[in-house]
């Protein structure tokens, strides 16, 4: 049941449909290029929203696009059979674990769109690699072949290292710099593990319509099956012998290095550094981008690629991987107590949410999983809302260390008010969405590993702790002089807040909207680990 | 047989390699050089004489080396001419102009 | 019989709400009208609510509807309302306080700015107190339990330029969280260990009602941290600490929501799950002994108090914990009627107290003097009020202490020492406040005048249901009938006679000694101070918890965030500049060996020759 119509493909390179007119507008005129930006930017939204309103977790292959693209022919002479040859295809499509985050992606672009106000020079460009960005995410999350999955991937790379480097403040170029260096260093073993893959796990017998040929393919579907199966790997039908067979040890190396490749953009715990740079060099709009979804990327093909391939070495891993997560919410909360600059205080805040996510991976089962998802979508609203007012406060006030500010709320009511609701979505209050990720964490990792949850669920009294203090410095106290004539919110600013914050309403006391979506997704995983279990 | 044509060739090969990294002198160093070469035309001769596969096309080989060693070293002697025109010096070690 | 209004229960709290979002979507520009939008909302609720309590004075059934809120793969969490007798009350002590609490801010908060904002946030709070009420399971509860928290915060911090009041709303917020963090995890295993993964109170009646489903040590678990959530809420020693700096908040607020309901929602959780505590004989000794000795050191701290709120706050805390020994005594009934009694006079006197702050712009209750001259009904009101807590015949405060004395009495005598100490200190402390405030001769000039009528006419009404209110169940045969039909048991009757000998003879003891002190001048004030100073000044300190919690807790968790800070910058961040600097260093050695000298090159490519020779040779020997 495939559709005539290449709707993924529209959503996907909408923005570089909107990039070419972009092209035509003269760079002095910035507010044409924003309107510009705007515009587009509300086209992946559009569709996305209609997308998820139309996606039936009961019929999850609706949409999908499917050709193939690139065709390497091999000369094997150890193939007994017809001939062998890479073949990657274009191959787009969404399930219950993607749509959540193409939503996120479109809805947060459209944000960052509107808080680009705050850009001060070379508009033009800002908006081509900004729409190039939003197309790669867009991508990285749709793709269903590990070649494209990772074409897209490096176009976000590229994209946010000059938004960083050329827009960001004082120590951007170092920012740019650490930025790629660490995750080039992360695609370099993604590239490794993918190739591996590709060449063992991906290979399939394509024996109908090629006659009887080897085809080795980065499709999703194929490398599970073959990973999961266990059998079709070493004995392939028609008794051919795959030289590939993958060892046990070459199982773990590929499940770490996806780890260590995910872990790093996620970010997990000792490869945080650069995140932290970055969330403090970047322009806030791109910041909304990065923290709202770049960061959740690495979520995503933790659950993809390192559960979803490798279901029992995870379970293994798991009470690490759960154990890395609670170290997660605690350090990083602790982090965010001290820190004197609220960009950082939000950065190592980053941190700790992301270590819940964590913890919902390695529950390994319905519930976490879901609510690791869970956690991602809300995680990128409420960080895309924070860095929304920082950007717009730090226009205001040209500070975020948080000795400097203080009684804004006089000046600034709405903003302030803005602030501690969000901050409030931060530490988990129930009836906003960060406190439905948390929560459906805890529950599903507290099935299997009762202590490690307990000692997560300290971080949720820190939460409180470290947000508590730095919103409030920022929004009580007595009111200072020079923050007196301070004006609140302009329109354009407050239109994205209250739509981010409906949003985190939306989800938090409907969250429905998103679990019925994801329903079924993890069945796969689910079924195999019981099989596992129960054989 | 052909150890002994061999172990004379590296005899002279690593003489020709001390004096190539060793001497100071350009000219000594050029000299040392062609020890080298002609270690290898020994070789040359050598294996096309006592090898697996005798053959003459070894031995004219060497011939047609020994002429380019000859044309290399006229090429090298001119460069030498040149930097002591231009240095006054034939020392290598007072040349780095590679590093730039 | 039929419910009618039960099942449009759910209404209740949405009225309320509806104030909310007008207000928050209309802001400031509504300014008066925006009281009578507030006003009109809980009006609304408290007038559903009395039509349901009236349906369950008739004997109505109870009434459950719920809806899977998230339904997760074979889980599902839900989400639904449970009206029953208990419930059905608190809805109407609920709304009756919020609606008068709201008319009272008319007068009180009239010439503040953000006027419509302090509305705002009480009809949220009102919302979230009722939906917590309302709740019939524990995950629904635990939302409205966090919510009615950061309506707390959000109005402790009220003026939000005070130093006092943001730390205070900061102290609030995080120390509750503290009990909130215990109740998530009784949460998380009840999830799991409750067959079909239900929730709901009717579900947790049955399990535990019937031994072996559940081993006694997860049983008593369980018990133990849904009493955690209750004693940060409830302000039960040692998670106290806040409550009585959380009367930097408007004095309104303080009347609504930390005295009368919010801070009653503690003792209210472990009424709803008493069946777990009941399980376990460990769990109830907790919290009858948690309860006892916050109920006699709250008490004894607020002797030497000299802030009219904060001696208000500390005996709060102390009648909290009567209600939660009755309850580990295994008395949902008494402590329920304790709950009742003291959310009317407990509102009245803080309403009183905001009147006596709002004529004379001060909390120290040594500026104080004389007001019962000018201030007639305050003082009147106040009275009554200060009455009830004392414990003194007929008015409520009696009957409810009553119960609970008679049950310790009757489980566990040295319980009854305590309660009847704490007894005593109550009636000194409010013999003091009262006489210091009321009697003498006038310290702030005689200009406080009495307050407008939006003030007095709540003070009168709750002066009325504290009176009252106490005789819903009186010791005597055939006038228990509120204890038959809120929990299905009576309150405990053995032995009423004495109890009530006694209670009343040290009540009054109490306020005779605060007469001679500080009426009369008998005995001096500084009795005490003269001979013990260190004895004063510990309670004048708080026994120096928050000195202590300062640091222990602070102090350590910016100590660890340093070192942790320093860990990060230096091992963490130092690794990574040690990985960049290593491939650094080798590109600037690699650099050095182009030396130019062409011999040195030759000389590379010989080791290097050398090498692959042993190389090779080396493997084949191998």
């Amino acid at each position: 049941m495939e559709s005539s119509f290449p709707w993924l493909t529209l959503l996907t390179f909408s923005p570089i449909i909107g990039l070419l007119v972009l092209l035509f507008i003269p760079g002095t005129n910035s507010r044409a290029l924003r309107t510009a930006a705007i515009v587009t930017t509300l086209v992946p939204l559009g569709l996305s929203l209609w997308l998820f309103a139309s996606y039936d977790a009961a019929n999850p292959n609706a949409f999908r696009e499917q050709v193939d693209w690139i065709t390497i022919a091999l000369n094997h002479e150890a193939v007994n059979i017809g001939s062998s040859a890479y073949v990657f295809q274009y191959h787009l499509a969404v399930d219950g674990l993607s749509l959540p985050l193409v939503a996120l992606a479109a809805l947060v672009a459209v944000m960052a769109a509107l808080a680009s106000v705050h850009i001060k020079k070379r508009w033009k460009a800002f908006y081509v690699w900004f729409l190039l960005l939003e197309t790669g995410m867009l991508g990285v999350f749709l793709a269903r072949d590990l070649i494209l999955f990772f074409l897209f991937f490096e176009l976000t790379l590229i994209a946010l290292f000059f938004l960083i480097g050329i827009w960001g403040s004082l120590n951007r170029e170092k920012a740019a710099n650490t930025f790629l260096i660490y995750n080039g260093l992360g695609s370099a073993l993604m590239l490794i593990a993918f190739v591996l893959l590709i060449s063992t796990a991906g290979a399939s017998l394509n024996a109908t319509e090629q006659g009887g040929d080897l085809v080795y393919s980065g499709d999703y579907a194929t490398i599970a099956a073959n990973l999961t199966s266990g059998e079709s790997l070493t004995n392939l039908p028609g008794g051919y012998d795959n030289p590939f067979a993958l060892s046990d040890g070459m199982r773990w190396t590929i499940f770490i290095l996806l780890l260590a490749a995910f872990g790093i953009k996620l970010p997990v715990l000792p490869l945080h550094t650069w995140m932290l740079r970055v969330h403090a060099e970047a322009p806030p709009s791109v910041v909304m981008i990065h923290s709202g979804v770049l960061l959740k990327m690495g979520g995503y093909g933790l659950i993809r690629f390192g559960i979803g391939l490798f279901p029992e070495l995870a379970e293994d891993a798991s009470f690490v991987l759960a154990l890395l997560g609670a170290v997660s919410v605690l350090y990083g909360a602790v982090l965010a107590f001290v820190q004197r600059e609220f960009r950082l205080v939000l950065a190592y805040s980053s941190v700790s949410h992301m270590g819940i996510v964590l913890l919902g991976i390695a529950s390994l089962n319905e519930i976490g999983l879901q609510g690791a998802v869970f956690q991602l979508v809300s995680h990128g609203l409420i960080s895309a809302l924070l860095f929304l007012i920082v950007g717009s406060l730090y226009e205001r006030t040209g500070t975020t260390e948080l000795e400097e500010l203080g009684g804004l709320a006089r000046p600034m009511p709405f903003m302030s008010g803005v602030l501690l609701a969000a901050g409030m979505a931060s530490l988990g209050l129930p009836g906003l969405s960060g406190f439905i990720g948390e929560f459906l964490a805890f529950l599903g990792l507290f099935e299997t590993m009762k202590w490690v949850t307990a000692i997560a669920a300290i971080g949720v009294i820190l939460a409180a702790v470290y947000i508590l203090r730095s919103v409030l410095k920022i929004t009580f106290g007595p009111q200072q002089e020079r923050y007196a004539v301070l004006k609140d919110a302009r329109l354009i600013e407050a239109v994205p807040m209250i739509a981010l914050f409906a949003f985190i309403v939306l989800l938090g006391v409907y969250p429905s909207v998103l679990t019925d979506t994801m329903q079924g997704s993890f069945d796969n995983i689910i079924a195999h680990l019981n099989t596992r279990m129960g054989g | 047989m052909l150890s002994s044509y061999l172990t004379m060739a590296a005899i002279l090969f690593c003489i020709g390699l001390y004096g190539a990294l060793s001497k100071r002198n350009a000219v000594i160093v050029l000299m040392s050089v062609e020890l080298m070469l002609n270690a290898v035309n020994l070789n040359l001769v050598a294996f096309s004489k006592y090898g697996v596969l005798p053959s003459l096309t070894g031995q004219i080989f060497s011939l047609f080396t020994i002429s380019v060693a000859a044309a290399e070293v006229a090429v090298g002697v001119a460069i030498l001419i040149a930097l002591f025109r231009a240095r006054g010096v034939v020392n290598v070690d007072e040349f780095n102009e590679m590093r730039r | 019989m039929a419910t009618v209004y039960s099942q449009y229960a759910w209404l209740v709290p949405v009225f309320p709400l509806a104030a909310f979002l007008i207000l928050t979507a209309f802001g400031r520009g509504l300014k008066q009208t925006g009281a009578i939008v507030a006003v009109l909302g809980s009006f609304g609720a408290l007038a559903l609510s009395a039509l349901v309590l009236i349906e369950h004075l008739g004997g109505a059934d109870e009434y459950n509807d719920s809806f899977h809120w998230i339904k997760i793969g074979g889980y599902a969490l839900t989400a639904g309302f449970d009206v029953t007798n208990l419930t059905a009350l608190m809805l109407v002590v609920v709304s009756l306080v919020a609606f008068l609490v709201n008319i009272y801010s008319m007068g009180y908060m009239k010439d503040d700015e953000r006027m419509t904002v302090f509305f705002g946030y009480v009809a949220l709070f009102t919302f979230s107190m009722l939906g917590l009420v309302l709740a019939d399971n524990l995950l629904t509860l635990y939302i409205f339990w966090e919510l009615v928290g950061v309506c707390s915060f959000l109005l402790i911090g009220f003026w939000y330029q005070k130093p006092e009041a943001k730390a205070a709303a900061k102290k609030a917020f995080i120390v509750t969280r503290i009990g909130d963090v215990g109740l998530l995890i009784a949460l998380l295993l009840l999830f799991w260990y409750m067959p079909d993964h239900d929730l709901s109170f009717a579900a947790i009646e049955n399990v535990f009602g019937q031994t072996g489903l559940i081993t006694e040590g997860i049983t008593t678990l369980i018990a133990i941290l849904i009493f955690v959530g209750a004693v940060g809420k409830s302000g039960q020693f040692p998670l106290h600490v806040w409550l009585p700096d959380a009367m930097e908040g408007p004095t309104p607020i303080s009347a609504l929501i930390h005295a009368a309901t919010m801070v009653a929602a503690g003792v209210f959780l472990v009424a709803r799950t008493f069946p777990i505590f009941e399980a376990s004989q460990a769990a109830l000794d907790t919290v009858a002994w948690v309860g006892a000795f916050t109920a006699i050191f709250a008490a004894s701290i607020a002797i030497a108090q000299n802030d009219i709120k904060r001696i208000l706050a500390y005996s709060t805390v102390s009648q909290l914990g009567y209600m939660m020994m009755a309850i580990g005594l295994g008395s949902v009934t008494a402590g329920m009627f304790h709950l009742f009694t003291h959310a009317f006079f407990k509102a009245l006197l803080f309403l009183g107290a905001g009147s006596v702050i709002h004529a004379v712009h001060t909390q120290d209750i040594h500026e104080m003097g004389g007001l019962g001259k000018t201030m007639k009904t305050t003082a009147w009101t106040f009275a009554i009020g200060a009455l009830a807590l004392a414990g003194i015949p007929p008015l409520s405060g009696f009957w409810s202490k009553d119960a609970i004395l008679a049950e310790a009495l009757h489980a566990n005598p040295a319980l009854f020492v305590v309660g009847i100490a704490a007894a005593f200190l109550t009636a000194l402390y409010m013999s003091r406040l009262f006489f210091l405030v009321f009697a003498g001769n006038p310290k702030a000039g005689g200009e406080a005048h009495e307050s407008p009528a939006t003030m007095t006419v709540p003070l009168i009404v709750l002066a009325v249901l504290a009176v009252i209110a106490g005789f819903v169940e009186m010791p005597f045969s055939g006038t228990g009938w509120f204890g038959e039909w809120l929990t299905g048991h009576a309150a405990e009757h053995e032995g009423a006679a004495l109890v009530m000998l006694v209670s009343t003879a040290i009540g009054l003891l109490g306020i005779y000694l605060g007469w001679l002190i500080y009426v009369k001048g008998a005995i001096s004030r500084d009795v005490v101070t003269s001979r013990a100073p260190w004895l004063t000044r510990m309670l004048e300190r708080k026994y120096y918890i928050d000195e202590i919690y300062h640091a222990v807790f602070t102090v350590s968790l910016r100590a660890i965030g340093r070192a942790c800070d320093a860990f990060d910058r230096h091992v963490v961040g130092g690794a990574v500049r040690l990985a960049g600097g290593a491939a650094f260093w080798t590109g600037r050695a690699a650099t050095r060996m182009q030396s130019g000298q062409p011999q040195s090159y030759g000389l590379y490519v010989v080791i290097g020759l050398v090498i692959l020779v042993a190389a090779i040779a080396g493997r084949r020997f191998w």
